[in-house]
C-alpha cells in the first residue's frame, strides 16, 4: 500500500516526523522492555525530540519515552508523510 | 457491630506498571498503615498493609510496578511467582486512565495467569480535564472482571474498587478462569505446546494455556521448570515448536505473541475510548530545556546542587554563614548559624545534659544517661531536619516527573563512565542513603552495569557520612570549613567516576561490551500531590528515627561502657585506660602516616571502627571519648590540624559505609566475592586516597 518503500533507522527521523515500526534488531533483555512499552512492529511512533545526539525521545500511544541512540539505531522504521 | 457471617480475611494483590499511581493509591487504601514485609528468599522491598471493609479484613500487597510478566528483571519474576502462588485472593490490576491503551498492557497478561482481577483506572479525575472519556461498563463486558474507575485526588471510586476486590475474593464476579486471547495464525503452535504440558496437568503447578504462551515466548526459567517436570523430551518438543515459529513467521516469537496482545487490546479498548484532544502541558517548553545538550546537563546539576545547599542552609547555616563572613557581615553569620535548625537542636541537647546531671548529681549512671546516650544520640538527632528537607526535594523530583527527565539529561555525560542515565535515581538516592539506592538499581536493565553500580555507589557519601563531613567542618575556620565539605564531596564522586571508568574500560576489553543504553518513560510533568509528598518524607525519617532509636541508642551506651570501663571490668575516669583503648591500640598505626601521635590515634581509630557499623557513630564516639558535648570541641581538643582532618574526612567518605550496606550489596549480588571485592575496594581506594589527601595538603 505504501509507495514510500523505503526504510531507515529511527535514529535517523527528525524531530516531529512519525513512522510505523517495521523491524527490530537484536536480542536480550532490552528488546523485551521495548515490546511491552508497546513498541512493535507495525505500531506508529512519533519523535518528539532528535537534535543528532543524546536519547531520541518518542512517543508511542500515547506515552512519551526516551530511547538511547544505540538502540534507536537497531529500531527500523518506515516514515509516513504527513 | 459487624455481621459474623461476613467476616473474613482476604488478601489483595495490586499491581500496576510504573507511573499509573500505584503507591499513591496503596497508601490512601490502606490509610499509610503498611509495613515493609521480608518475602522468604528474596530481599525485596513489597510493601503490606492492612484495611477493613465491611467487616471483612483486607490484606493488601503491594507488589512492584513492572510492565509485564517476563523475567526480565527481578521485579517481575517476584509479581509473577506471587500472583502464580494462588495466595491472593484477588488480584487489582492498576491502568493509566490517561494511557489506557499501553498500561491495560499489564492487566490483560495478568488476565491470562489468572481470572480473579479487577481493573482500577486511575486519574479518573484527570481524564475528563485531558478529554479522555472510558466506557468502563463496556470495557468490563468484554473482559469479564469488574472495571472501576479510581481518583487517589478525589477519593473516588475507592470504595467501589475494594467492594469489587471481595466480590472477587468471594467469587462473585471475576472470571472463574483466566481469560483467552485468540492468537490467529500462532493459535496452532500455541496449542500444540498446550497438549503437550496436558498429559502432565497434575503435577504442573500453573495454568497450562499461560505456560505454553510463555514457552512460546522463550521463557528460560520456565523452561527449565518445564523440562524438570516434563523429562528432556517435551522440552526438545516444545523447544522445536519455537524454532518453527521462527523459522515460518521470521520473526522473535515474543515479539510476535505482545503484537497479537496490542492488536487485541486495540479491539478491545477501541471503541470504548473517546478522545476529544489532546492538551498539551503548561511545562512543555520547560522539559525541553532538560533535552539541550549542555544546557540539559547543567540545568540538572544545578537543581541537584541548589537542593542541597538550601537544605544545608535551613538545617545548619552552611553554607549562606560562610558567604555572609566572608562578605564582612559577621554579625548575621553567626546568628544564621546559632539559630539554624541544627544549632538550636544542639542547645536543647546540651541544655539536657546538664540539666540532668545538674538535678541528679554526678554519678556513673548520669554520666551515662547525659554523655554517653543524650550526646550520643543527639549528635545524630540533629540531623533529621536535614534529612527531612533533602526527602522532601527529592519527593518532588521523582512525584512531578522531573527526575526522569534529569535522567534522560544526564545519560550523555554519564555514559562517558559507563553508567546510563538510569543510573540517576540510584545516585541521587545514596546522597540520603546508600541502602535503598543499592535496591533502586534493579530498575537497571543492564547486568553488569548494575553490578558495577553495587561496587561503586557506596562511595557516594550518604547523610550519615555528611553528619561526619559538617562534624569535622565545624572545627575549622569557616571558610576552611566549606572547603572540607567541598574536599568530601568531590573525592567521592571522583571515586564514583574514576572506579566505574575502570571497571567498565576492562569490562568493555574483556567482553567487548556494549555502551550503556537508556529507555525510560516520561511522565507527563505535574503539580506532585502534597500527601504523597508527605508519606516519602516521613518515611525516610521514620527511618532515620528509628535508627537513631535503635543502633544509634544501643551503639552510645556500649561506646560509653567501652570507654568508661577498664579491661579489669572497673570503672575509669580516664578513657586510656579503658577496653576501647586497649582494642584500638591494635589499629592505631593506620593513622601513623597521617602524623597523629600514639596518644591520640586510638581514640581516632575506634571512632572508624565503630563507623564501619554506622557512619553517624564516628561522631558520637569521638564525643564520649573525649569527654565533650559537641564534635566541634572533641576535635579541638584533640587538636588535630587541617590537613589531619581533610584526610580523614576523605577516608570516611570513602571506606565501607556501614554494616547494612553490605548486606544488601551481598543479597542483592548475592556473591561473597563481590561483597568482600567491594569492602577490600574500598577500604584500600579511602586509604590510599587519604594518604594523598594528606601529602597534597602538607604541599599546598
Amino acid at each position: 500500500m505504501n509507495i514510500y518503500n523505503r526504510t531507515v533507522a529511527l535514529e535517523e527521523l527528525p524531530s516531529g516526523s512519525r513512522a510505523r515500526i517495521v523491524e527490530i534488531i537484536g536480542r536480550g533483555g532490552w528488546i523485551y522492555r521495548l515490546y511491552q512499552m508497546g513498541l512493535t512492529p507495525g505500531v506508529i511512533v512519533d519523535v518528539v525530540l532528535n537534535i543528532g545526539r543524546g536519547p531520541v525521545i518518542i512517543r508511542v500511544m500515547g506515552v512519551e519515552i526516551a530511547i538511547g541512540r544505540g538502540i534507536a539505531r537497531r529500531i527500523i522504521v518506515e516514515p509516513i508523510n504527513t | 457491630m459487624s455481621r459474623s457471617t461476613h467476616k473474613k480475611e482476604y488478601e489483595i494483590a495490586i499491581i500496576g506498571q510504573p507511573n499509573v499511581g500505584k503507591s499513591t493509591l496503596f497508601n490512601i487504601l490502606t490509610g499509610r498503615k503498611a509495613h515493609v514485609a521480608n518475602w522468604p528468599g528474596v530481599t525485596v522491598e513489597v510493601h503490606e498493609g492492612e484495611t477493613y471493609f465491611n467487616g471483612n479484613k483486607i490484606r493488601l500487597v503491594d507488589l512492584p510496578g513492572i510492565y509485564g510478566f517476563s523475567t526480565l528483571s527481578l521485579e517481575e519474576r517476584i509479581a509473577r511467582n506471587y500472583i502464580l502462588s494462588g495466595r491472593p485472593d484477588a488480584v487489582i490490576v492498576l491502568v493509566d486512565s490517561l494511557n489506557p491503551e499501553r498500561t491495560m498492557y499489564l492487566a490483560i497478561q495478568a488476565l491470562e495467569m489468572t481470572g480473579k482481577v479487577v481493573i482500577g483506572f486511575t486519574k479518573s479525575d484527570a481524564a475528563h480535564a485531558h478529554g479522555i472519556h472510558i466506557n468502563y461498563d463496556l470495557i468490563s463486558k468484554r473482559l469479564g472482571v469488574p472495571v472501576v474507575p479510581v481518583s487517589a485526588a478525589t477519593l473516588r471510586g475507592i470504595r467501589s474498587l475494594l467492594r469489587s476486590a471481595i466480590d472477587v475474593a468471594r467469587g462473585r464476579a471475576g472470571r472463574k478462569k483466566p481469560f483467552r486471547i485468540d492468537y490467529g495464525e500462532l493459535e496452532p503452535y500455541v496449542s500444540s505446546i498446550e497438549s503437550l504440558l496436558k498429559q502432565y496437568e497434575e503435577r504442573l503447578e500453573y495454568p497450562i494455556r499461560w505456560m505454553a504462551l510463555r514457552l512460546l515466548e522463550g521463557d528460560d526459567d520456565l523452561y527449565k521448570y518445564v523440562r524438570g517436570v516434563c523429562g528432556e523430551d517435551i522440552a526438545e518438543e516444545i523447544a522445536r515448536i519455537r524454532e518453527e515459529v521462527k523459522k515460518i513467521f521470521r520473526r522473535d516469537p515474543a515479539e510476535l505473541l505482545a503484537k497479537k496482545r496490542f492488536e487485541y487490546l486495540q479491539r478491545i479498548l477501541g471503541d470504548a475510548i473517546v478522545r476529544l484532544e489532546i492538551k498539551k502541558g503548561r511545562f512543555e517548553r520547560f522539559t525541553r530545556l532538560f533535552y539541550r545538550p549542555f544546557v540539559g546537563p547543567v540545568l540538572s546539576l544545578t537543581i541537584l546542587l541548589g537542593m542541597f545547599m538550601i537544605a544545608f542552609t535551613i538545617n545548619t547555616g552552611f553554607p549562606l554563614n560562610i558567604l555572609l563572613d566572608s562578605l564582612g557581615m559577621h554579625d548575621a553569620a553567626s546568628a544564621i548559624e546559632e539559630y539554624s535548625i541544627g544549632g538550636l537542636m544542639e542547645k536543647l541537647f546540651s541544655w539536657i545534659s546538664s540539666w540532668i546531671i545538674n538535678s541528679f548529681g554526678e554519678s556513673w549512671l548520669t554520666d551515662l544517661v547525659a554523655n554517653g546516650i543524650i550526646s550520643g544520640v543527639g549528635s545524630v538527632l540533629i540531623f533529621l531536619p536535614l534529612i527531612m528537607i533533602v526527602s522532601l526535594f527529592l519527593a518532588i523530583l521523582e512525584d512531578s516527573g522531573i527526575a526522569p527527565r534529569m535522567a534522560v539529561s544526564l545519560h550523555g555525560p554519564l555514559s562517558k563512565i559507563g553508567v546510563s542515565g538510569h543510573a540517576i535515581f540510584p545516585m541521587t538516592m545514596s546522597l540520603g542513603c546508600n541502602v535503598p539506592a543499592i535496591l533502586a538499581t534493579r530498575a537497571i536493565p543492564s547486568r553488569s552495569e548494575r553490578l558495577r553500580l553495587l561496587m561503586t555507589l557506596p562511595f557516594i557519601p550518604c547523610q550519615a557520612r555528611l553528619v561526619v563531613i559538617l562534624a569535622f567542618a565545624s572545627s575549622l575556620v569557616s571558610g576552611y570549613g566549606a572547603l572540607l565539605v567541598v574536599l568530601g564531596y568531590s573525592a567521592a564522586f571522583l571515586a564514583f567516576a574514576v572506579v566505574n571508568k575502570i571497571l567498565y574500560t576492562y569490562e568493555k576489553r574483556k567482553t567487548g561490551g556494549k555502551e550503556p543504553e537508556i529507555v525510560l518513560e516520561l511522565p507527563p510533568i505535574h503539580r506532585p500531590l502534597g500527601k504523597v509528598l508527605w508519606w516519602h518524607v516521613w518515611d525516610n525519617s521514620k527511618h532515620f528515627l528509628k535508627k537513631a532509636g535503635t543502633i544509634i541508642f544501643s551503639l552510645s551506651i556500649l561506646i560509653w561502657f567501652l570507654v568508661n570501663v577498664s579491661p579489669g571490668i572497673a570503672l575509669t575516669d580516664n578513657p586510656g585506660e579503658s577496653i576501647a583503648a586497649v582494642i584500638s591500640h591494635y589499629l592505631s598505626p593506620i593513622v601513623y602516616p597521617i602524623g597523629i601521635e600514639p596518644g591520640k590515634a586510638w581514640i581516632i581509630a575506634f571512632a572508624l571502627l565503630i563507623g564501619f557499623i554506622a557512619k553517624e557513630a564516628v561522631v558520637e564516639t569521638l564525643t564520649i571519648l573525649t569527654g565533650t558535648s559537641s564534635a566541634q570541641q572533641a576535635l579541638i581538643l584533640l587538636g588535630l590540624t587541617a590537613s589531619q582532618l581533610a584526610a580523614l574526612t576523605v577516608f570516611v567518605v570513602l571506606y565501607v559505609p556501614c554494616i547494612a550496606t553490605i548486606a544488601v550489596i551481598y543479597s542483592e549480588s548475592r556473591s561473597v566475592r563481590h561483597t568482600l571485592a567491594t569492602i577490600a575496594l574500598m577500604l584500600g581506594i579511602a586509604y590510599v586516597a587519604m594518604l594523598i589527601t594528606y601529602g597534597l595538603s602538607l604541599i599546598i
